[in-house]
């Protein structure tokens, strides 16, 4: 059984525009371009392609149809009779039947012209057969044109049908028109349905959602329905029957007790009963609607009897007002309550429940001896539990408080915060000093921080760290005012001098004495012993112009390491430039720079130049 | 969950329509020329040849209507006051028809029906000539014989048709051109019937093609018209009628056919 989407049905295109697509899909994806003196096998398959896509297209698509609107033996009674109502099932039947027949003649063309064209000795005469073939298979179409435009609306119509499930919980309101149905299903879910004063307003089925015991249950609204016999009956009313027949829901007669809706209670009544062959095995209640106009106890006599007759026959009557709301919880509660029952009670009666019941097993523990073991609530639970059911009020709230004083109100917050001098609640808070945002700096672990301050070791630490920041300071600027002629170059370029190391250290409070075995003094023994002149003076902004004067003596640099005179120091150099040749022909960064550029991407190159696009892309 | 029913008018009703809709419907509606216009004038390729098809048609339907209406404000000449017969003040001395000439004419048809000419809608067909009509198929071990022939036009033949063997078959008649029915239209009633053939009676370019039964544009062919109940004056249900073909059935891959009354 294929699974139908109403909602998901193609749009059925008119006859002209079928064609029109067809015919163009036709010129535009099949080549276009054939010569006389081309081989008679190849003008026959070229003409042949034609035919023959033509004819995919038509039956792709009318096969599509066919497969999108649903079968009525397919679906469920309830949709295949309310189809039939809504769109007359023989109307239906025919109209995809033709369209049924339409493919069938369409593809005997396709065929009868193929093998025509196998005969086919010139040009001419393919492209003629071609000619007919095509236009055989758009008069066949241009046929349809009616039926085309019948399921086109059966298929918006059936789109917009609410989407009722006949498998679940219902609740069906039913009743004359302008009782108060819709009135009704608009309080108890959320569906918006038109309520005004004349009849007929709902002109077809609606349905909403509510939930009660943690259930999702369906209500669905009816038109109204009126008295006369099933034959007489017309489209909107048939609609109310079918789902009164189809669906297993509790009922909810719904009648007007102040019979404002221009039908007497008698009449009412009647109607009530010549319906009743439709409630049979459903859970049955009657509302009595506008309950705020006249309530029951107000009738008359007979009227009075009504009810009670309709009470002692054991359905249940209950007085409501859409408008005050009263009694329709009520209603609500009862019917819901009524077809969890029967449906539990058809469940039971059933042999599927027996599979489930067989594995159900309550257990109940056995007392081992006397002691009495009563369950345990903690105190906070239970102290919980008496606030949330006493209704008195555990503090005064502002609202009260509000309410008590009225027009000398003022809001107040400031006097629930919790600070520890209490004095400063109410004292004014700057938002901006100093020129900095006070929000800015708002830390929530200020309390931590403040406490922290008061270590003493942490005192002298921050002392320290004041001190260090300044003489930072203080080098900047003495560094920016030296006038350099040229780049300054960074602190570890130069090299520094072993006296004024440890005079800067000495100043700063280190002891320098008896340094000669630390290890800048040695290093600075070992440079010197490489044999480079010793006392040259150097003004401070010339590079040296060997980078092992300020690094270790062990550390040549790469391009030197090994070179014994400058004839090897040419060659090595030569043969690096040979290697980079190949990289710097290709553009590459380095030896690792493997990037494949992409020099044709596809999205330039490919795809048809249409017309008025010949010199661009 | 879903919008019900006719939500789109409910909406409508209750919540009205945007503050400028009016507004921009008629602008909107004043621009359609522009639009249009502009479509006609940029379109190109076989799109434009269709649109501009369209349009043409559209715009002489429009000058009739206007014809139309202004022929209702001026005043017409009305043929219809002039009398049957009625001839002009320097014809009125000639004579009508005298009976000489119509027993000439009579006599005149006689012959013709002797001689055996009909009175077909298509008196005068392009001969068709052997090479056209007759493919030359090769055989042999070396494919040099060629006495071998292939139809290459529609043909009929009839339900008892039976081939000769193969190997001594000189004409043959593919099955893929072999047509047992004709679209024949009644001249007077103007409508058209699929009707089956009985036989070819004569095909003007050769007799050759009417013994092999080839069917070309202007070929007589008999078919059974029982369908449509015609009866003679006897009271006799005729069941058999020629029709003359009126295309190429070759390049239509059908036979269309004017019944001759």
């Amino acid at each position: 059984m294929a699974l139908y989407n109403f909602k998901k049905i193609m749009v059925v295109p008119t006859s002209k525009e079928f064609i029109d697509i067809t015919l163009s899909k036709t010129q535009r994806k099949t080549p276009t371009v054939v010569h006389k003196h081309y081989q008679i096998h190849r003008i026959r398959h070229f003409y042949m392609r034609k035919v023959k896509f033509t004819q995919q297209n038509y039956h792709d698509r009318l096969s599509q149809i066919l497969t999108d609107f649903p079968k009525l033996d397919d679906i469920h009674p309830f949709y295949a009779d309310l189809m039939n109502v809504l769109y007359d099932k023989d109307h239906y039947k025919l109209a995809l039947g033709q369209i049924n027949i339409a493919k069938n003649l369409i593809d005997n063309v396709s065929k009868d012209y193929v093998r025509l064209m196998k005969y086919g000795d010139s040009l001419y005469r393919c492209k003629q057969l071609k000619r007919a073939a095509l236009g055989r298979m758009c008069t066949i179409m241009k046929r349809q044109k009616q039926s085309l435009e019948y399921l086109e609306q059966v298929r918006q119509h059936l789109s917009r049908l609410p989407t009722i499930d006949p498998n679940t919980r219902t609740l069906l309101l039913c009743g004359y028109p302008n009782v108060g149905k819709s009135s009704f299903i608009n309080k108890v879910t959320r569906a918006d349905v038109e309520v005004q004063p004349y009849a007929f307003t709902t002109k077809s089925l609606f349905v909403g959602h509510m939930d009660y015991k943690y259930l999702r249950w369906q209500v669905v609204d009816t038109p109204g329905i009126l008295d006369h016999p099933l034959e007489e009956r017309n489209t909107i009313e048939m609609q109310a029957i079918t789902a009164l027949a189809h669906l297993r829901s509790a009922v909810l007669y719904v009648m007007d007790v102040s019979e404002q809706c221009g039908q007497t209670l008698e009449q009412q009544l009647e109607l009530f009963n010549n319906i009743r062959p439709l409630f049979a095995n459903k859970p049955l209640l009657i509302v009595a609607n506008k309950c705020d106009v006249k309530k029951i106890s107000e009738l008359t006599e007979e009227d009075q009897k009504i009810f009670a007759d309709l009470t002692a026959e054991g359905i249940s009557v209950i007085e409501t007002s859409t408008l005050t709301e009263e009694g329709v919880m009520t209603v609500k509660t009862e019917a819901c309550d009524k077809l969890l029952a029967h449906r539990v009670d058809g469940k039971m009666k059933g042999k599927k429940v027996h599979d489930v019941l067989n594995r159900l097993h309550l257990a109940v523990p056995a007392k081992r001896d006397e002691k009495a073991r009563p369950p345990f609530i903690p105190e906070g639970a239970r102290i919980g539990r008496k606030t949330m059911e006493v209704d008195v009020p555990k503090r005064k709230t502002e609202r009260d408080l509000e309410v008590e004083m009225g027009d000398d109100y003022i809001l107040d917050l400031q006097k629930y915060w919790d600070l520890m001098n209490q004095d400063e609640k109410y004292d004014v808070i700057p938002e901006i000093w100093e020129g900095h945002n006070i929000a800015d700096y708002i830390d929530p672990d200020i309390m931590k921080e403040e406490l922290k301050v008061k270590d003493e070791e942490m005192q002298e630490i921050r002392q320290l760290a004041k001190q260090i920041r300044e003489k930072r300071k203080l080098k900047i600027v003495c560094s920016k005012d030296k006038d350099v002629h040229g780049p300054r170059l960074p602190r570890t370029v130069k090299k520094v001098e072993r006296k004024t190391l440890e005079k800067e250290m000495g100043d700063l409070g280190l002891d320098m004495t008896g340094k000669d075995d630390s290890h800048y003094a040695v290093n600075a023994r070992r440079s010197r012993s490489v044999g480079v002149a010793k006392k040259r003076k150097r003004e401070a902004s010339v590079i040296p112009t060997s980078r092992t004067r300020s690094q270790s003596a062990s550390r040549p640099p790469r391009d030197q390491s090994g070179v014994r005179d400058p004839k090897m120091a040419k060659q090595a150099k030569k043969l690096m430039k040979n290697q980079q040749k190949d990289m710097n022909r290709q553009g590459k960064k380095g030896e690792a720079d493997r990037h494949v550029f992409d020099l044709k991407p596809k999205h330039l190159f490919s795809g048809k130049r249409k017309s008025g696009t010949n010199d661009h892309r | 969950m879903f919008p019900q029913n006719e939500h789109i008018e409910l909406h409508r009703k209750r919540h009205g329509q945007r503050l400028d809709h009016q507004e921009r419907k008629r602008k909107k509606e004043s621009r359609e020329a522009h639009e249009r216009s502009h479509k006609a004038r940029k379109m190109i390729g076989l799109k434009a040849k269709l649109y501009h098809k369209q349009r043409h048609s559209e715009k002489i339907q429009m000058k009739k209507t206007l014809k139309m209406h202004e022929q209702r404000k001026t005043k017409q000449k009305n043929d219809d006051k002039t009398p049957e017969g009625a001839v002009p003040a320097y014809l009125l001395d000639r004579e009508g028809q005298s009976r000489a000439k119509i027993l000439s004419n009579m006599i005149k048809q006689k012959r013709k029906e002797k001689a055996g000419k009909w009175e077909v809608p298509l008196p005068k067909v392009r001969a068709q000539g052997e090479t056209e009509v007759l493919k030359v198929i090769r055989t042999g071990k070396r494919q040099k014989k060629a006495w071998k022939r292939m139809v290459t036009k529609v043909c009929f033949v009839g339900d008892n048709f039976t081939r000769k063997p193969p190997k001594y078959e000189r004409f043959i008649r593919p099955m893929g051109l072999r047509f047992k029915k004709a679209h024949v239209t009644h001249p007077e009633l103007k409508a058209t019937f699929c009707l089956p053939i009985l036989g070819v009676k004569k095909n003007p370019s050769s007799p050759l093609y009417t013994t092999l039964g080839v069917i070309t544009k202007g070929t007589v062919v008999e078919v059974n018209v029982s369908e449509l109940g015609l009866v003679t004056q006897g009271g006799k249900v005729i069941w058999g009628k020629y029709a003359q073909v009126t295309n190429n059935p070759e390049n239509d891959g059908c036979i269309n056919a004017v019944l001759l009354v």
